[in-house]
């Protein structure tokens, strides 16, 4: 939902091959807020075109406005990391397939918008094991766009551009600010009270759970699989 | 491309860049104001992947796998497996990818020569294969029993498939996996 609100009508938006959150956030702003935006799902029937090739140059050619990405780590300064757990590089605790374009695309898509499933200290660090992606970089390097936000199931922060950090925007209810320190590995950046993320409204649920289930179901396998088990009704209210 | 390096838009302030030899930072050789990072072309010697389809001129249709066809534009020598050789195979004829036999130098007709991959719309992955493999591949003794069963201690490919690709998936040829 809060994914879906990033998308702007006649942009190229894009997720991965793994990203059913992402996936969904993007058929459901097309459906409400965002009809003429160009949607690319990667490896599913929501993708144009037929080689990665042709993806990476639209990316380096700027004409990705959004892209959403996750990290196994995220830290403070927007840093994600898909790689490894441990800082030893020649000896990770936990080795990871790593990112096969988000390295290119976190600095090439115009806004990144990153996601996490999990909001706890072992996920949100001060400081990432391995860098996959840098959140600012020197002025002189050839930039297109940057990350703007961060997405978990607690609360949402926005990357200060200048600063080069994360700071809590909003809280989802029933999470407190303290739930959200208890929770997170770096400093969030307020001091005053948190406001509430916007909740869900009726119309967007009822889109999510009907047309964007439906595309869901046609995207791919393991799409509609997800698609089946999680855009339903909650079994008790 | 051709071309023996390539300026990139990414990277930049990453560990993985620590870590390689292939991609350097480097100035904007029109007027140096600006950075990005450079990679070294890839030019492997030798590209061997499986395709589905296969004539004797090295046409080959590939699924929907196109990198291939990247794979087999870099490449200096090419060698492709596939599960059916054919007569004659055009561009109408394939299904996914084309990859003219002008980049090929050779085919190898190899039934489930995929295993335990999978080939798009014939088999898909071999789980069960799979998962023997991860485990195996902890350490260097299990891996080398690994070896020594499914590749040293195997005659030829005709035997591996005899032995090791799932009898069901064998008889009838049709689709089955994922």
């Amino acid at each position: 939902m809060l994914l879906s609100r990033e998308v702007r009508d006649g942009e190229v938006s894009a997720c991965g091959a793994h990203s059913q959150i992402p996936a969904a956030g993007l058929l459901l702003a097309q459906e409400l807020h965002a009809p003429k935006a160009d949607l690319i799902i990667l490896n599913t029937a929501f993708t144009p075109f037929r080689t990665s090739k042709a993806f990476h140059f639209l990316c380096q050619r700027g004409e990705l406005g959004l892209f959403f990405v996750s990290g196994v780590q995220i830290d403070r300064h927007g840093n994600y990391n898909l790689h490894q757990l441990g800082t030893d590089p020649d000896r990770p605790k936990v080795r990871f397939p790593g990112g096969y374009g988000g390295g290119l695309i976190y600095y090439a898509a115009r806004r990144t918008v990153v996601f996490r499933t999990e909001h706890t200290r072992r996920s949100l660090v001060e400081k990432v094991d391995f860098i996959s992606a840098a959140g600012s970089t020197p002025p002189d390097v050839i930039r297109l766009g940057h990350p703007t936000k961060l997405v978990t199931p607690k609360a949402s922060f926005r990357f200060e551009k200048d600063e080069g950090v994360l700071r809590l925007d909003t809280i989802h209810s029933p999470w407190t600010l303290a739930d959200i320190q208890e929770n997170t590995g770096f400093d969030l950046g307020v001091s005053g009270p948190v406001p509430a993320t916007k909740a869900p409204s009726a119309e967007e649920l009822t889109a999510l759970r009907g047309v964007v289930r439906e595309k869901m179901l046609v995207a791919s396998p393991a799409y509609a699989a997800w698609a089946r088990s999680t855009l339903v009704e909650p079994q008790s209210a | 491309m051709g071309v023996p390096y390539v300026p990139i838009i990414g990277l930049v302030g990453t560990d993985l860049l620590k870590r390689r030899d292939d991609m350097v930072v480097a100035a904007d050789p029109f007027g140096g104001k600006t950075l990005s990072v450079v990679a070294k072309a890839l030019r492997p010697d030798v590209a061997v992947f499986h395709a589905q389809k296969a004539d004797r001129e090295g046409n080959v249709s590939c699924g929907y796998d196109i990198e291939a066809l990247i794979l087999s534009e870099a490449s200096r020598h090419v060698i492709v497996s596939a599960e059916q050789i054919v007569d004659r195979l055009t561009e109408k004829e394939a299904t996914g990818a084309f990859i003219p036999g002008i980049h090929v130098d050779a085919v190898v007709h190899a039934r489930f020569g995929a295993h335990p991959g999978g080939c798009t719309g014939l088999y898909g992955p071999d789980k069960v294969h799979m998962a023997r493999y991860i485990a195996a591949a902890q350490d260097d003794a299990a891996f080398d029993e690994y070896l020594k069963t499914y590749v040293r201690d195997v005659k030829d490919h005709d035997e591996y498939v005899e032995r090791f690709v799932p009898r069901e998936w064998r008889e009838p040829v049709r689709a089955v996996g994922a």
